[in-house]
């Protein structure tokens, strides 16, 4: 029975193959092969990894996006209705300093009215008085036209002069 | 599609004994080491092996074609032949003295078995080659094909068995547990092809299982750590068990060689056993052939139906057999790694229960 006793000379060379076998892949063969296994998972883990943080990211951004146009829209509203408040003020001034301006070109025409009225007046008291002075002359040389009429009069003008002293 | 060959070497042979068929011959010399290679549908012609032998007067190399068929060859004055049937040295080749008297000399001849140990290993050094140079030229690029398939299987090893058992230490021991993996592996699936380059049942051969055993009993033993040896020496049991008769450590002594002799002989059993069947069941059409026409017909449509059956569950053994022969290694090894009473029972516990299943398969 051959096979339950051991052969020298296959025990032989199976000692010294696998030997050599086992020496050259421990020294070139399986480091290599695990190595590169352990660095290609390594690889992948960092792949996923870097994949998750950038799902994470672009949701992250998305928010970000969203609050940025909120905030915007809502700057916007803002400087919509301070321009309209800017304008309504505009407007009030510019309402405000028309009627200044109004008041006081109108204030200038009255005076210059005013002034025109007084030297109508002015004039017309100075014609109406050469008026009543000729009135009074024709009226006086009517009257005077005898002796005892002026001597009359001189005699009233005088009393009433030395009245008056 | 491997049956008929099996089918018909195992005919050509039952014809040499004049139609007296011995099936335990039969079934032995194809389980059996050889000094060259069977060729199918051919008895006769052997692929030549180199033959190698130190003699009484030194060393005498020759092809193995020289003392084919009982021939005796003189090379150099010394006359060899393969000694006959009823020779103590009964197929080994032996030095026929001045005498008569028959001599055996140191026999290191590149038989069958060494040849196909060779040719596994050539394999076996051709795929991580090529599992290697992928790596040099694609970077970190998933290998396909061939590659891919050894690489997969480099993984399932590497992580399935040696990290989960080994943790830091996998580095240090996943060359030798991964080079066994993948020989026993080529070993048996070469062993599974009828024709050359197969065929040889070489991990079926107690000295093959024995030298891969004995590599596993130094690696354990040589790079194990000092809790390892005070475990088997002075193990934490009560004082009577280990002095002044060492009982316990005895009993631990024992354990160190029995694992390794386990090792061998499971490996060697089921390999044995797979090819024992398949070339039983082969070898029953021609014990029935004597019943006449029908039951032979009969016999060998049932027994060649079952042979496939039974090679195809080789496949499988065969797998299975290369994952428990390397997880077993790497759990002795593992033993022999034991640091301190903390890290034991963190390491322990998820390795006791990835053996059970498979010690109670088996």
């Amino acid at each position: 029975m051959e096979l339950f006793t051991p052969d020298f000379g296959l025990i032989f060379w199976m000692f010294v193959s696998v030997a050599i076998l086992l020496f050259i892949l421990y020294k070139w063969g399986w480091p290599v092969i695990l190595k590169s296994i352990e660095n290609r998972a390594d690889l992948i883990d960092k792949g996923v990894e870097y994949a998750q943080n950038a799902k994470e990211q672009l949701m992250h951004a998305q928010e970000q996006s969203d609050k940025y146009l909120a905030e915007a829209r809502r700057q916007q509203a803002e400087m919509l209705r301070e321009a309209d408040k800017m304008k309504n003020q505009i407007i009030e001034d510019a309402r405000s300093a028309a009627q200044k301006e109004a008041q006081k070109v109108m204030d200038a025409a009255k005076l210059a009215i005013e002034q025109e009225r007084k030297e109508a007046q002015l004039q017309f008291r100075n014609e109406v008085s050469s008026f009543a002075l000729d009135i009074a002359a024709k009226v006086v040389r009517d009257q005077l036209r005898d002796e005892e009429a002026q001597t009359k009069l001189v005699g009233t003008l005088l009393d009433e002069m030395e009245k008056q002293n | 599609m491997v049956s008929p060959v099996v089918m018909h070497a195992s005919s050509s042979e039952s014809h040499e004994e004049a139609g007296k068929i011995d099936p335990k011959e039969i079934i032995f010399e194809h389980l059996g080491d050889g000094y060259g290679w069977e060729v199918p549908f051919n008895h006769h012609v052997r692929i030549p092996l180199p033959v190698i032998l130190i003699g009484k007067d030194g060393f005498h190399c020759f092809l193995s074609s020289r003392i084919d068929h009982g021939q005796e060859y003189n090379d150099g004055g010394a006359i060899f032949k393969i000694a006959g049937k009823d020779s103590k040295y009964k197929g080994k080749i032996v030095q026929v003295m001045e005498d008569g008297s028959e001599y055996k000399p140191w026999d290191i001849s590149i038989t069958k078995n060494v040849c196909a140990l060779f040719i596994a290993i050539l394999l076996l050094l051709w795929s991580v080659w090529d599992v290697a140079r992928w790596y040099k030229r694609n970077g970190n690029k998933a290998p396909r094909k061939i590659t891919g398939a050894i690489e997969a299987l480099i993984a399932f090893i590497y992580d399935g068995v040696i990290k989960p058992t080994l943790g830091d230490r996998s580095r240090k021991f996943a060359p030798f547990l991964l080079t066994v993996f993948f020989l026993i592996l080529y070993l048996n699936l070469l062993g599974l092809l009828v024709i050359f380059p197969g065929g040889a049942n070489v991990t079926g051969n107690i000295a093959v299982t024995l030298v891969l055993s004995i590599f596993t009993f130094l690696a354990t033993n040589l790079f194990g750590t000092k809790h390892y040896w005070k475990e088997i020496f002075w193990p934490d049991v009560p004082l009577w068990l280990k002095f002044p008769i060492p009982i316990m450590p005895l009993i631990e002594l024992f354990g160190v060689f029995t694992k390794p002799a386990a090792l061998t002989v499971r490996l060697f059993a089921n390999m044995l056993g797979g090819h024992m069947i398949v070339i039983v069941l082969t070898l029953l059409i021609f014990i029935f052939a004597v019943m006449g026409p029908a039951v032979t017909g009969g016999a060998s449509v049932v027994s060649v139906l079952f042979s496939v059956f039974m090679i195809l569950i080789d496949v499988l053994v065969s797998f299975i057999q290369a994952y428990v022969f390397t997880m077993l290694s790497t759990l002795f090894i593992s033993f022999g790694q034991e640091r301190g009473h903390d890290e034991h029972h963190k390491a322990d516990e998820p390795q006791s229960a990835s053996t059970s299943p498979a010690l109670t398969n088996k």
